[in-house]
């Protein structure tokens, strides 16, 4: 029993703070439906009842667009019909789907983190695998198509670690803190997407929106299982591995071992022989590479074509999640789950309820809060304060 | 062995390694320098005869217009004779030469060589960039007081984008409500600023609360309130203010014409006929330095901020004065956000900071932690941006991507010290126990 | 005035650091306060300047019971700390940092009247003796300099009660006899003086009434004339201390390390270093006295590969080090105890097991091709602690919970386990308690007699006449002088720490 407390232990804090999260997130959203708030004067007790509902609906629409509705599932698996079961298990699959590319960029924060350095950029290392990969796919048209897939592949995480090594070069020879040059070249990586996207060579004929050509009529990632309108690919199943050669690498590898120790204390990384400057730079360069497989996989993956939203807003959601999984490469992957649920289950929420799906970033936000405090969170649920590591100062 | 007396150091040395480096690298900059310099000459040989004009509005906009034409050639000429001058220069007297204020002319010659040779002979109006810097720089140099504020006295402060946002998003719905209610439009923007105040103090508040009572991480504090600020004003946006449009609209904010000083030529229009905030930054960015550099606050400040133990072993309360500085910081960049919805842009947009609440922080690192440098790097982001408008608007043939992008750029460059080393408040960021 | 401390008691998890601790000074008296490091002194200074609350027990001032909930009522009581560590703006002039905290403004802004503050420190130095350049930059100070600044601070404040926290720490032989100078004259003038230190002769020559603290406790309270350097030894550690280390003659063989006229910058405008040379010899410990600040910790850094010299010659066995690595240098043989434990040596959030493979991670029998192998390091760490005798829960602790002795005999156990050619110990035995201290020196004696050259650099006077068998003195960035056997006195080492011949 004490073995398994002691393995749950780190999960406390994460999943207390999503709780706090969703309770703070549903007074917001009851105090915003501003069309149920309208009855208050006249009738009072109706209207909070009415407001509780319909925060129950959106939930409760929440889990069924992240998962699916028992019902449907039980009945798939008896038929052999494969719209029926596609039908079933979309849901879960299309959560799998965007939870793929926030483990891969999960990945690439916490190694970061576990070095010392804020990666704030993956989004840009993101995007920018991901155009390396088209360029690659179009350029490299007439190889076959496993080769050219793997190649595409290789160019766009290599693309990625080259905008994540920027500014780890930068951090190590000059200094330059990497929170604001990450940031801005995030801006520089849209802009060259952007100016990308417009030209011919990229662009979609005929089309002045800034997409580019299709790639899923050259080559796209092989799909797992043949069913109608099932997008799950392989990419996903190549993040799990990643996950698994990132906790791999962290600490079983004397490269790992290094980064680790900068991360802690740099200075004694440096007496003891390592170079604080490569740790910075490999450190960034492997971030950016997997976020730019991550990207690669997506743009060749899933959209099958390159957008000039094609990372919306997975950078920052990649921050929450290595800060909630605390750099834990095996509560990665279950934070991106539990991410990419919150993203497809808050469509259909959107659909039905019309609350916008900028809610669930709110609340997203404010998981990360509660888990970067634990002081509060513990301080507020009246738990046994660990501890305190202080010195005895004689 | 028995004591040996050290040996007399000969009197003319043999130069150190580290010295030896040096003078190589101010002497391959000198040849650099000197090199673009002859390249310069090479550019103004074929464009004698391409015109660079640049206007400036004598009183008013559409007014008369003084302009000063001169040829593209002549630009470069300038241009390549002052790279000459300074390369020699540097490669003669080596690393003691001031290359970094030598930048200083360089830099807005060759930047007017180029943007000259970009328009082709289109006329460039200088006081709508000069109009566009001072507008720019508004919002990002009272971001970077607050930054300023806040790092002084020991505390990050990433969060300013988010303050921005908030704040931005708080004024243009209060103002919008309150002009509808009283139908007074100054009463209007009062509450708008007076929200976008509050707002931004509620945020520095919740980031200084975590970071000294919780001592949670500054900068990952920061990095939280800015998405949750998106995540709040884009939820925002779409689900209230897109059904309910009368309450994004606020009233515009008038000009403020100074009597006497805005009649004069070309510089009146341009400095003295501003919005509020104009002055008011401007004043604020003068009482910040005395305030800090000159008073017992700022001395305090200064202490919390470098070695906050040396504070607080004689009695200072280090922590109320974080406290305070967040707070101050918090309604400085509340002012700020209000401006970006009120003045600026004229409504609340989602997104509408594109990321100046960090160019605020280079600016900070940029003029060296002093209001003062702030405020002249604001102007220099602020030029970037506005040059840009500019060259777009004329319809030069660069793609507005590469434009776009360059705040960025400059900003990359700055932070990575390209242009100098500075040192910021040693404490920054740590926390302080009170014992 | 008359302070008392009656009956203070502080408590902090797992410690008692002061136990019912009564003390008393006169108006005009130097009261010294003995004991080793970690008897609690610090924790009681703490106290008295309102830094902490005591648990118990009450402070009296002429009689009448004080609480300080903050520094600020301890200064306006009249008590002055002047701290070891000192609590000084390093951006800051003299004259802010002295009026840093009772600034006298003028106008409605509050102004700092610098005039009035500059004229006041102006005064007092004259006053009291203490040379200082009211308009410096804190940081372009020397360390000595730097005392008088704190001690400046204190009178700036019209305090009655002086209390000096290991002063001489950072001083030469010289400078320290100019301090106790000051004291006398403070004392004379009405001012009374709290002495804290653990160096027996200082309390013996300056303190009217010594104080002897040992485990949190009082240990006993006695007047100079009436006791002996043993005597007040035997008392702070409870037995019998042997103050010499136990060692045989060295055996000195071939030359190991070869500094030759090494300049070295420090990291602003100057030169650290200055034309040095000198010769470690394999079976000998060669310890390097000096003040801090005269070009040690710079030295140290350049001979382990931290720091580039600027011109001269370096070399280990014959073979040049001057653009080596630090890796490579270890990877010949070299061992390297760094100064500060907390901050270059060990890494605090990760276990003992890993710091253990610190600096060889990188080498069979921890590692192969990239790869970690995890016994080989779990029974390699936890030798390390049993020949060692670590005092640790288990190799998975976290190396930051040890105590500063343990932590340190991790750092040398690291070190040590490997065939060495040259060990550099930096102040190996600051901060530590005298079980610790005997330990460590007995530890680099065995390292000495296995054949490998040593190098020590201490600031620690005791130490390097104790443990080393020529001892080397930098004094402004070159070795003043080396002195052996019967040369090596107090007297004479001091003399050349100050700069004199």
């Amino acid at each position: 029993m004490k073995r398994v407390r002691r393995a749950l232990r780190p999960a406390v804090v994460p999943l207390l703070a999503i709780f706090s999260a969703f309770l703070v997130g549903s007074v917001f959203m009851f105090i915003t439906d501003l069309e149920n708030l309208k009855h208050f004067p006249t009738d009072p007790v109706g209207t909070i009842i009415a407001g509780i509902v319909h925060v129950g609906d959106a939930y409760y629409a929440l889990i069924i667009g992240a998962f699916g509705d028992p019902g449907k599932i039980i009945a798939a698996i008896g038929s052999n019909d494969p719209k029926v079961i596609a039908s079933a298990i979309r849901p879960l699959t299309e959560t799998l789907v965007a939870a793929s590319p926030l483990i891969f960029t999960g990945l690439a924060v916490a190694i970061a983190f576990r070095s010392g350095v804020f990666n704030i950029g993956v989004e840009g290392q993101f995007i920018m695998g991901a155009m390396g990969a088209t360029v690659a796919v179009l350029v490299l048209r007439d190889l076959p198509p496993p080769i050219l897939l793997v190649l595409a592949i290789a160019i766009g995480t290599l693309t990625g670690a080259a905008w994540g090594f920027i500014p780890g070069f930068l951090k190590a020879r000059t200094g330059a803190h990497e929170v604001i040059t990450t940031i801005m070249l995030n801006y520089v990586a849209a802009q060259l997407v952007l100016f990308g996207l417009r030209s011919d060579f990229l662009r979609q004929p005929g089309n002045n929106a800034p997409i580019s050509k299709l790639l899923s009529t050259i080559v796209r990632v092989p799909l797992i299982f043949d069913l109608p309108a099932i997008r799950l690919h392989w990419g996903f199943v190549v993040a799990l591995l990643m996950a698994a050669i990132v906790s791999w690498f962290i600490f079983k590898t004397t490269k790992g071992y290094e980064l680790r120790a900068a991360g802690f204390n740099l200075h004694a990384a440096r007496y003891a022989g390592m170079s604080a400057g490569g740790s910075i730079m490999l450190a960034m360069t492997l971030s950016g590479g997997l976020a730019g497989l991550g990207g690669s996989f997506e743009v060749l993956g899933t959209a099958g074509q390159m957008t000039n939203d094609l990372s919306a807003g997975f950078g920052f959601n990649a921050i929450a999640l290595a800060l909630l999984a605390g750099n834990r490469p095996l509560g990665i992957v279950l934070a991106a789950l539990l991410f990419g649920a919150l993203r497809t289950g808050g469509a259909l929420m959107q659909v039905k309820t019309g609350i916008p799906l900028d809610l669930l970033v709110f609340i997203q936000a404010l998981v990360i809060m509660f888990v970067a405090a634990p002081l509060l969170v513990r301080s507020i649920f009246r738990m046994n304060p660990r501890p305190l590591d202080e010195g005895s100062p004689i | 062995m028995s004591a040996a007396a050290p040996t007399m150091a000969p009197v003319v040395q043999e130069l150190g390694e580290a010295e030896r480096k040096s003078l190589r690298s101010a002497r391959i900059r000198g040849a650099v320098i000197a090199a673009a310099g002859l390249a310069c000459f090479a550019a103004a040989s074929g464009s004698f005869d391409v015109t660079a004009t640049f206007s400036f509005w004598l009183v008013k906009q559409g007014g008369d217009a003084f302009t000063i034409a001169t040829s593209v050639g002549m630009l470069w000429l300038l241009a390549g004779i002052a790279s000459g001058v300074i390369g020699i220069a540097q490669m003669i007297k080596g690393p003691a030469f001031p290359w970094r204020k030598s930048l200083v002319i360089l830099v807005p010659l060759y930047i007017a060589a180029i943007v000259a040779a970009l328009l082709d002979g289109k006329t460039a109006n200088m006081t709508n960039v000069f109009a566009g810097t001072l507008e720019y720089a508004i919002p990002v140099s009272l971001g970077a007081f607050a930054g300023i504020l806040s790092e002084r006295s020991g505390m990050l402060n990433i969060a300013i984008e988010g303050k921005f946002l908030l704040s931005a998003c708080a004024a243009a719905i209060s103002a919008s409500l309150v002009t509808t209610i009283t139908g007074s439009g100054l009463a209007g923007v009062c509450a708008g600023v007076l929200t976008a105040m509050l707002a931004g103090i509620g945020v520095g508040f919740l980031l200084a609360w975590l970071g000294i009572r919780h001592k949670v991480d500054q900068i990952i504090a920061g990095v939280v309130v800015n998405i949750g600020a998106i995540g709040i004003t884009n939820f925002v946006f779409l689900r209230i203010l897109g059904k309910n449009t009368w309450l994004n609209t606020p009233p515009t904010i008038d000009r403020i014409k100074i009597p006497l000083l805005s009649e004069i030529p070309v510089v009146g229009p341009l400095l003295f006929s501003g919005t509020p905030y104009l002055y008011f930054t401007i004043a604020t960015m003068l009482f910040l330095t005395y305030m800090l550099f000159r008073t017992r606050w700022g001395l305090r400040l200064r202490a919390s901020g470098e070695k906050p133990s040396a504070a607080g072993t004689v009695g200072i309360d280090v922590i109320k004065i974080r406290y305070r500085s967040m707070l101050l910081a918090g309604a400085l960049a509340g002012i700020a956000g209000s401006y970006l919805s009120l003045a600026s842009a004229g409504s609340f947009q989602m997104g509408m900071s594109a990321g100046k609440g960090f160019i605020a922080l280079a600016a900070v690192i940029f003029g060296a932690w002093n209001p003062i440098g702030a405020f002249g790097a604001a102007l220099v982001f602020g030029f970037s941006d506005a040059i840009q408008s500019l060259l777009s608007i004329l319809g030069v043939d660069v793609p507005p991507q590469l434009l776009n992008s360059v705040p960025y750029l400059v900003t990359i460059i700055v932070v990575a010290g390209v242009v100098g080393r500075v040192r910021g408040p040693a404490a920054a960021g740590q926390p302080y126990d009170q014992g | 005035m008359r302070l008392e401390l009656k009956e203070i008691t502080k408590r902090f998890p797992g410690v008692l650091a002061n136990d019912r601790i009564t003390i008393s000074v006169d108006k005009g008296e130097v009261l010294g306060l003995l004991g080793e490091n970690g008897a609690g002194k610090t924790t009681l200074m703490n106290i008295l300047s309102g830094l902490y609350r005591p648990d118990s027990g009450e402070i009296l001032i002429e009689g009448e019971p004080r609480t300080f909930d903050d520094p600020r009522q301890a200064i306006e009581a009249g008590i002055g700390m002047v701290h070891q560590h000192f609590q000084l703006v390093p951006v800051f002039d003299v004259v802010e940092s002295v009026a840093l905290g009772s600034e006298s403004v003028t106008g409605p802004l509050g102004t700092f009247d610098r005039k009035v503050a500059r004229s006041r420190v102006v005064e007092l130095s004259k006053q009291y003796g203490l040379n200082v350049n009211p308009d410096a930059t804190i940081e372009d100070l020397p360390v000595g300099v730097r005392q008088r600044v704190e001690i400046l601070k204190a009178l700036y404040r019209k305090s009655d009660v002086l209390v000096l926290d290991e002063p001489s720490a950072v001083l030469t032989p010289a400078e320290t006899e100019e301090l106790f100078a000051i004291i006398r004259g403070l004392a004379e003038g009405g001012t009374s003086v709290i002495f804290i230190t653990h160096k027996l002769g200082e309390v013996l020559e300056v303190a009217d009434r010594i104080t002897v603290l040992r485990r949190g406790a009082v240990a006993g309270t006695v007047l100079p004339a009436e006791t002996t350097r043993e005597h007040l030894a035997q008392l702070m550690v409870g037995r019998d201390v042997d103050l010499i280390v136990d060692k045989g003659p060295a055996t000195p063989g071939d030359v190991v390390l070869s500094l030759t006229d090494v300049f070295i910058k420090d990291d602003r405008l100057g030169m650290a270093v200055k034309g040095l040379s000198l010769d470690v010899r394999a079976g000998e410990i060669v310890a390097i006295a000096g003040v801090q600040g005269n070009g040690q910790t710079e030295l140290v850094e350049a001979i382990v590969g931290l720091r580039t010299i600027d011109s001269g010659q370096m070399s280990i066995s014959g073979e040049p080090i001057h653009h080596a690595s630090p890796r490579h240098i270890a990877d010949l043989g070299v061992a390297h105890i760094p100064e500060d434990r907390m901050r270059d040596g060990l890494i605090a959030g990760m276990t003992v097991k890993e710091n253990y493979i610190l600096d060889s991670y990188h080498r069979e029998p921890y590692s192969g091709g990239g790869r970690l192998h995890a016994d080989a390091i779990a029974s390699g760490a936890a030798t390390g602690v049993k020949d060692f005798d670590i005092r640790t829960p288990s190799i998975e602790t976290m190396a930051g919970s040890l105590s500063g002795g343990n932590q340190q005999k991790v750092v040398v156990a690291r070190e040590f386990y490997r065939p060495l050619k040259l060990v550099i110990a930096s102040q190996p035995t600051r901060g530590l308690d005298v079980g610790s201290i005997e330990y460590i020196h007995r530890r680099i004696v065995e390292q000495r007699d296995a054949g490998a050259a040593v190098l020590i650099v201490s600031t620690e006077l005791d130490e390097v006449l104790a443990v080393g068998d020529r001892v080397a003195v930098m004094f402004g960035g070159t070795i003043a002088g080396i002195l052996e056997g019967p040369e090596a006195t107090k007297d004479a080492v001091g003399m050349l720490m100050g700069g004199g011949e």
